[in-house]
C-alpha cells in the first residue's frame, strides 16, 4: 500500500551544505522535492515528463561553471548543488524577470492570486520594478476551453505543463501551443471545448492565472478559504483531495498525490461532488408525517422517536443501504438492526449494476459509490445475504411493513431514485435518512418520517477503496448543524446521549494517504 | 468545407507511409493543401487533413503555425517575400519591398493587393546573401540580384502575367 | 596560397550535376572503395583527417561518429542542410552544383556508421536545390547507389529528401530532429545527446551538407592527405560565404588559416571605391562582430576567431563597410532572432523581444541612457540559460555591436539619429 519502494539503492548528495539521500537515477529537483528542499520551477511537475523549459531551476554543481537546470540533470553519487549561491540567485531573478515582462501583472483581477507561482516566486528573488518600458505582448484573454476551463493567455508563461498533461495523462491531445517565440498561445484547434474528463487538472498545475476553473473562478479569494484533506466519494477509486471551505460551505476540490489511488490527478465529475453538500442541496429539516399529521423537529430528537418504535420489530423492518457511508456507519446500524431491531432483512441498493466493474484506465470507476467494498464486508460479517427482489415481494405481500433507507448520500449518483422511491414508498411506513434535500420525498403522503444526515465532509470514516484500500477521513467543516452520523443516528436510537464532538482545527492527522509524498501544486502552486 | 482533390489525397497518402512514422508527412501535406486551398492554410484545411491522416488537429495546427511558409491569412496570386535581413537588409532589401509593395498596390505586408495579384511579405534570410537583394516568388526558385529598377519592373511584369492567365 | 578548388574543383562544369557528368569525374568511385573498408577505418580515417563540422559548431566529426553505442539498435545518417544562418550559401550552392558529392558522402558515412537509413533535411525555402536533389536521388536509386546492397557490396541504405517550412531553429540538430519527426522545431533536452537518442530516440549522427561531402575526399586522399590543406587544428578546406559590401560576394574555398583581408581584398575584389572598412561577421550572423582593425589580423580558422573572442561558425562573412549604420545593422539582426526563436525557453523568448524593442526605442528616439546598459545586462543573461544556442546567438551581437561600436548607440540615443548615412536610416524612415 505504500508507495516508497525500499529497493532503489539511494545515492548521497550535498544540497546546500546539507547532506541528503535520493533514490538513485533521480533528478537534482527529484532530490530537493523529495527532501522537501525549495527550489524555484514552472515547467517541472513530478507527473509529468521534463520539459525544461522555464529555466528557473537553476543550480551551481561544483566543478561545473555553467549554472544547470535541475530538472534534467541527474544526480551522481557525492554531488554537490547549490541553489542559495549569488550566481544562482541572480540566474532566479532574471529568469523570473524574463517571465514578467509581457505578464499583464494584474493581480488585483486575477483568480490565481494567493496561489500564484509569479507571485511566490516575486516575493522571492523579484521584488523590483518592472524593467521593461516597452510595449508588451498582447494575446487572447478570457478564452473559452469548453465548460470547465477559462483562458488568459497574456497570463500563459508555455511551461506547457498544461499540454504535456493531455498528451499524457488523458491522451487526448487537445491543447497545442500555437505560433512561435513570445507570439506563441496555448489553445485548443479552433476554438473546440477541452473536453476530456480530467480536464480541470490543468487549472491546477497551471502554475499562473492563465487558467482558471470556470466553476471556482471569482466565487471566492483563496485566502478566505481553509482546506483539509479527505477523499473524493464520487466512486470507488477514492481519490485524495483536499476540500476548501470556509463558514459559507465548500467552495472546490483539488487532487492530492497519492501514489496508491490517484497519482496527481481526479476527474471532472470528482470536482462537482462537493456541491452537493452544502446547505442549498441538504436536507435540513427532520419531519415525521403519521396519520397525515405532520411533524417538524430537530433531528435528534426524531431519531430517538425513531427508535422506541424500532426496537425489537423483528423481520417486519427491513434496512436499505447504499455504498455511501463508512465502514463505522455500517457497523452501528447493522450492529442495531441485528441485535436491537432483531432484522437480518437488510439489503444493498446497488445504484449502478451495469457499469459498476467498468473503468477508464485511468482513475474513473462504474461503481458511484466510495465504499461498496465496505458495506459488503460488513454485510458478510453479520451474515446478511439477501437478494432486492425478496425486499419488494416483501413489501408487495406486507410481510415487511416498515422500510428505513439510509442514504444515498449523493443523490445525483443514484439514477434510480425516483423508481426506488416509488418502490420502497409501498411499505406501511417508511423512514429516510438522506443528506439531500429531494421532493418526491418530501412530498409523499404516507408515513414517511426523514432524517438528515451528515455527509461525508462533516463526520469520521472509514472507506475501503475498489481495491480494498482502507481510508480513514475526518471532518472538514460543518454544513448542516443538526445534520447526524449513522454512528450518531444508532446512538439516538439506541436512547444514548450524543457525546458533543466539535469539529475543530489540528485534530489528528488524517490517515488517508499514507506513503504519501508532499504535493506541491495543489498546496501553494510553483513552489513547496 | 475544403477537401484534398484526389491527386492530392493520393499524394498525402503516399506521404504518410514515407517516412519512418506517418506525423513526418505533416509539413508536405501542409504545403499541397495549401497549394490547392489558393495559397493559405485555416482550419478547414487542418480539420480536413487532421481526418485524413488521423493525426490530432491541435498537433498539425502547431506545425501549420510554427513555419512561416504556411500562410494563416489569405495570400496574392504571387506571394513575394523580399529578404530582409542582415547583408539583404544592408543592400536595400527592406527599401525594395517597401516600393514595390507600394508599386504593386498593397497598403501593408500581408495584405492582398485589390487586384488579387500580389501580397508582400519581408522574410528571414534565404540564404542566397551573395545576390541581394532578393526575394521568393511563392515557392518557386529565388529572385536574385534585384536593384530598385528591376523590383518594379518584375511587379509590372508579373501583373501582366497574372492578367494573361 | 590563395583560393583552391578541392572540394568545388569541378563546380563549373554544368555536366557535374548529373550522375553520369559526376560519374565521369571519378563520382562514387569513393563509395567504391569505401565499401570494401571496414567501418572502423573509415571513421579512423576521418578522425585522423582532423575535419570539424562546418555547420558552425566545429566539432571533430570523427569523434562524433565515435558516439555512437554498439547496442544494435537502428541509427539514422541526417544530413542538415537547413542553412539559415544568415550570411550562409554555400550549402545552396554544393547542393545546386554537386548533388552526387552529398550523396556520394552520404552514403560512405552512413557505411560507417552502420545506417540504413539517411535523410536529407533541407530548408524549405531552398524549392531549387530540393528538385535538383530529388533528381540526383532518384538517378542514384535508379543505378542502385542507393537501396539494397549498394554496388554488391551487401550494405543496404535508403536516402532520403525531407523539406522544412521556414524555421531558422530547425538547422539546430535537436530542432531539425522535432522537425523531422513532424512536430514544430523545437529543440530537444541534452541530455541525451542525438547520439544516444535523437530521430525516433534511437542513435542518429546529424551532419552538415559540406562535411558530409568531404568525406568524399578523406577516402579518396586519406585522413593524413587531407590535411595538405589547412592548419593542425583546423584542417582541409572551407566554402565560404562571402556577402555585403564586396565587389565581388560569392561562395570561396580556401584553406583553413587563410586571411581573412585577403579573401576580402583579393577574392572577392575589395570594396567599392573610396569605402573603408568598418567591421566584418565572421561567421553568420550569430559570431560577435570584429573591427576592422580584428579583420585586418583574422585568419580564418577556428582557433583565430575564437582567440577574438568571435567564431568561425557556418563560414559566412559579413563585410560591413563605413556606409552602414551599425545600429540599423543590429536592428535587422535582432529582429531575426526575435522572429525566429522557437519560443520553448523563456530567457530567449521573452529576451528576443525585448532586446528588439529597445533597439526599436533607439532607433524611434525614445530611448533612455540607461538602454545600452540594459542591452548588455539582457543579452548577457540569455546567454547558457536555454535548451539551444538560439539565445546565445541572439545575445552575442548584441554585446559584440554595443561594445564595439557603442558610440554609434550613444550618438543615436542622444540625437535621436545615426551617426552614419546623414543621419537617417530605413528603420526610422519606415516605421
Amino acid at each position: 500500500m505504500h508507495s516508497s519502494t525500499t529497493n532503489v539503492p539511494m545515492v548521497k548528495i550535498q544540497v546546500n551544505g546539507q547532506e541528503v539521500e535520493v533514490k538513485e537515477g533521480s533528478t537534482i529537483i527529484e532530490a530537493f522535492y523529495q527532501n522537501k528542499i525549495d527550489i524555484a520551477h514552472y515547467c517541472w511537475h513530478p507527473g509529468l515528463s521534463v520539459a525544461g523549459v522555464c529555466r528557473l531551476c537553476m543550480v551551481e554543481i561544483e566543478g561545473n561553471p555553467r549554472l544547470q537546470i535541475a530538472c534534467n540533470t541527474t544526480v551522481t553519487p557525492g554531488m554537490r548543488v547549490s541553489n542559495v549561491s549569488e550566481k544562482v540567485k541572480d540566474a532566479v531573478k532574471w529568469g523570473l524577470d524574463f517571465h514578467l515582462i509581457n505578464h499583464p501583472l494584474d493581480c488585483p483581477i486575477c483568480d490565481q492570486a494567493g496561489e500564484c507561482g509569479l507571485q511566490d516566486q516575486y516575493m522571492k528573488y523579484g521584488r523590483n520594478d518592472s524593467k521593461m518600458g516597452e510595449a508588451k505582448v498582447k494575446k487572447h484573454k478570457v478564452v473559452d476551453l469548453g465548460p470547465r476551463v477559462v483562458l488568459d493567455s497574456e497570463r500563459c508563461i508555455l511551461c506547457s505543463r498544461c499540454v504535456r498533461f493531455c498528451d499524457e495523462v488523458p491522451k487526448t491531445s487537445e491543447l497545442g501551443i500555437f505560433n512561435r517565440g513570445d507570439r506563441a498561445e496555448v489553445g485548443t484547434f479552433d476554438g473546440k471545448p477541452l473536453t476530456n474528463k480530467y480536464s480541470t487538472n490543468v487549472v491546477d498545475i497551471c502554475p499562473v492565472g492563465a487558467l482558471t476553473s470556470r466553476d471556482f473562478r471569482f466565487r471566492q479569494r483563496v485566502w478566505f478559504l481553509k482546506d483539509k484533506e479527505t477523499i473524493c466519494t464520487g466512486c470507488s477509486t477514492g481519490c485524495n483531495v483536499k476540500a476548501y471551505y470556509n463558514k459559507e460551505g465548500v467552495f472546490r476540490v483539488k487532487p492530492v498525490y497519492n501514489a496508491a489511488v490517484n497519482g496527481h490527478w481526479m476527474c471532472d465529475d470528482g470536482r462537482d461532488i462537493y456541491k452537493f453538500v452544502n446547505r442549498e442541496n441538504r436536507l435540513i429539516d427532520a419531519k415525521l408525517v403519521s396519520g397525515g399529521k405532520t411533524e417538524h423537529m430537530q433531528p435528534m430528537e426524531l431519531a430517538k422517536r425513531l427508535g422506541a418504535t424500532l426496537k425489537g420489530q423483528g423481520a417486519s423492518v427491513a434496512l436499505v443501504l447504499t455504498g455511501s457511508h463508512s465502514v463505522e456507519e455500517y457497523e452501528a446500524i447493522v450492529s442495531y438492526f441485528k441485535n436491537d431491531v432483531g432484522t437480518t432483512q437488510i439489503y444493498h441498493w446497488i445504484n449502478n449494476p451495469d457499469t459498476i466493474d467498468s473503468f477508464d484506465g485511468i482513475l474513473i470507476r462504474g461503481d458511484k459509490n466510495p465504499n461498496t467494498k465496505g458495506l459488503i464486508e460488513v454485510l458478510a460479517k453479520n451474515g446478511v445475504s439477501t437478494q432486492w427482489k425478496s425486499l419488494t415481494d416483501s413489501i408487495g405481500t406486507g410481510a415487511v411493513k416498515t422500510v428505513v433507507v439510509a442514504g444515498p448520500e449523493n443523490q445525483a449518483l443514484f439514477p434510480d431514485m425516483k423508481v426506488k422511491i416509488s418502490e420502497l414508498s409501498k411499505a406501511a411506513k417508511l423512514v429516510w435518512m438522506t443528506a439531500g434535500k429531494n421532493s418526491e420525498l418530501e412530498s409523499l403522503t404516507g408515513d414517511v418520517a426523514l432524517l438528515p444526515l451528515k455527509t461525508y465532509v462533516e463526520k469520521p470514516g472509514t472507506f475501503v477503496n475498489h481495491a480494498g484500500l482502507r481510508q480513514k477521513t475526518q471532518p472538514v467543516t460543518s454544513i448542516v448543524p443538526g445534520a447526524l452520523s449513522l454512528v450518531e443516528a444508532v446512538q439516538l436510537f439506541r436512547g444514548e446521549e450524543l457525546v458533543a464532538k466539535p469539529v475543530q482545527e489540528g485534530e489528528k492527522p488524517n490517515e488517508i494517504g499514507k506513503g504519501r509524498v508532499h504535493n506541491e501544486f495543489t498546496l501553494t502552486r510553483g513552489v513547496w | 468545407m475544403f477537401k484534398l482533390s484526389e491527386e492530392g489525397l493520393k499524394y498525402v497518402k503516399s506521404e504518410l507511409t514515407r517516412y519512418e512514422t506517418k506525423q513526418s508527412a505533416i509539413i508536405r501535406s501542409l504545403y499541397r493543401a495549401q497549394d490547392e486551398n489558393g495559397g493559405w492554410v485555416n482550419h478547414d484545411v487542418i480539420s480536413h487533413l487532421s481526418e485524413v491522416m488521423e493525426i490530432p488537429a491541435a498537433q498539425i495546427e502547431e506545425v501549420a503555425t510554427f513555419y512561416t511558409m504556411f500562410n494563416q491569412k489569405p495570400v496574392g496570386k504571387y506571394h513575394i517575400q523580399v529578404c530582409c535581413t542582415l547583408t539583404c537588409g544592408m543592400m536595400g532589401g527592406r527599401e525594395l519591398c517597401d516600393a514595390m509593395m507600394k508599386e504593386a498596390g498593397c497598403k501593408e505586408m500581408g495584405d492582398v493587393s485589390a487586384d488579387g495579384m500580389f501580397t508582400f511579405s519581408k522574410v528571414e534570410c534565404l540564404g542566397s546573401c551573395d545576390t541581394a537583394p532578393m526575394l521568393q516568388i511563392n515557392r518557386d526558385p529565388y529572385t536574385e540580384n534585384l536593384n530598385m529598377e528591376k523590383g518594379l519592373q518584375l511587379v509590372r511584369d508579373l501583373r501582366a502575367r497574372g492578367k494573361g492567365h | 596560397m590563395a583560393e583552391v578548388k578541392y572540394l568545388s574543383e569541378h563546380y563549373s562544369k554544368p555536366e557535374y550535376r548529373s550522375l553520369d557528368g559526376y560519374k565521369k569525374h571519378g563520382g562514387y568511385e569513393m563509395l567504391a572503395k569505401a565499401l570494401k573498408m571496414e567501418p572502423q577505418k573509415i571513421i579512423d580515417e576521418v578522425k585522423a583527417s582532423g575535419l570539424r563540422g562546418r555547420g558552425g559548431a566545429g566539432f571533430s566529426t570523427g569523434m562524433k561518429w565515435g558516439f555512437l553505442p554498439n547496442n544494435g539498435e537502428p541509427r539514422y545518417l541526417l544530413c542538415n542542410a537547413d542553412e539559415s544562418e544568415p550570411g550562409t550559401f554555400k550549402d545552396r550552392v554544393m547542393m545546386e552544383k554537386a548533388p552526387h558529392q552529398l550523396i556520394e558522402g552520404m552514403l560512405i558515412a552512413a557505411f560507417a556508421v552502420k545506417s540504413h537509413k539517411a535523410y536529407i533535411y533541407i530548408r524549405g525555402e531552398y524549392m531549387g536545390p530540393a528538385a535538383i536533389l530529388e533528381k540526383a536521388i532518384a538517378e542514384a536509386k535508379a543505378a542502385g547507389l542507393i537501396g539494397k546492397n549498394i554496388l554488391g557490396s551487401g550494405f543496404d541504405c535508403d536516402l532520403d529528401l525531407y523539406l522544412g517550412a521556414g524555421a531558422y531553429i530547425c538547422g539546430e540538430e535537436t530542432g531539425l530532429i522535432s522537425s523531422l519527426e513532424g512536430y514544430k522545431g523545437q529543440p530537444k533536452l541534452k541530455p541525451p545527446f542525438p547520439a544516444v537518442q535523437g530521430y525516433l530516440k534511437k542513435p542518429t549522427i546529424v551532419n552538415n551538407v559540406e562535411t558530409l561531402a568531404a568525406v568524399v575526399n578523406i577516402i579518396r586522399d586519406g585522413g593524413q592527405g587531407y590535411r595538405k590543406y589547412g592548419t593542425e587544428k583546423s584542417a582541409g578546406t572551407k566554402l565560404f560565404s562571402i556577402s555585403g559590401n564586396v565587389n565581388k560576394p560569392g561562395t570561396y574555398e580556401v584553406p583553413l588559416g587563410y586571411k581573412m583581408i585577403d579573401l576580402i581584398n583579393i577574392e572577392c575584389g575589395g570594396l567599392k571605391p573610396g569605402r573603408k572598412l568598418k567591421a566584418v561577421v565572421p561567421g553568420g550572423s550569430s559570431a560577435p562582430v570584429l573591427t576592422a582593425e580584428e579583420a585586418e589580423r583574422a585568419t580564418l580558422d577556428y582557433e583565430c576567431l575564437a582567440g577574438m573572442g568571435s567564431m568561425l561558425g557556418s563560414g559566412a562573412i559579413i563585410v560591413i563597410d563605413d556606409s552602414n549604420c551599425m545600429v540599423d545593422v543590429l536592428s535587422t539582426i535582432t529582429h531575426f532572432y526575435h522572429h525566429e526563436s522557437c519560443g520553448q525557453c523563456t530567457p530567449c523568448r521573452e529576451g528576443t523581444g525585448w532586446i528588439e524593442k529597445i533597439i526599436h526605442s533607439i532607433i524611434h528616439g525614445h530611448a533612455k541612457p540607461g538602454d545600452i546598459d540594459m542591452l548588455l545586462k539582457i543579452a548577457d543573461n540569455m546567454k547558457g540559460r536555454t535548451i539551444c544556442a538560439l539565445s546565445d546567438a541572439a545575445a552575442l551581437p548584441v554585446l559584440s555591436f554595443v561594445t564595439k561600436f557603442r558610440d554609434e548607440f550613444e550618438y543615436f540615443i542622444k540625437e535621436k539619429k545615426s551617426k552614419v548615412r546623414g543621419g537617417q536610416i530605413y528603420a526610422q524612415l519606415h516605421h
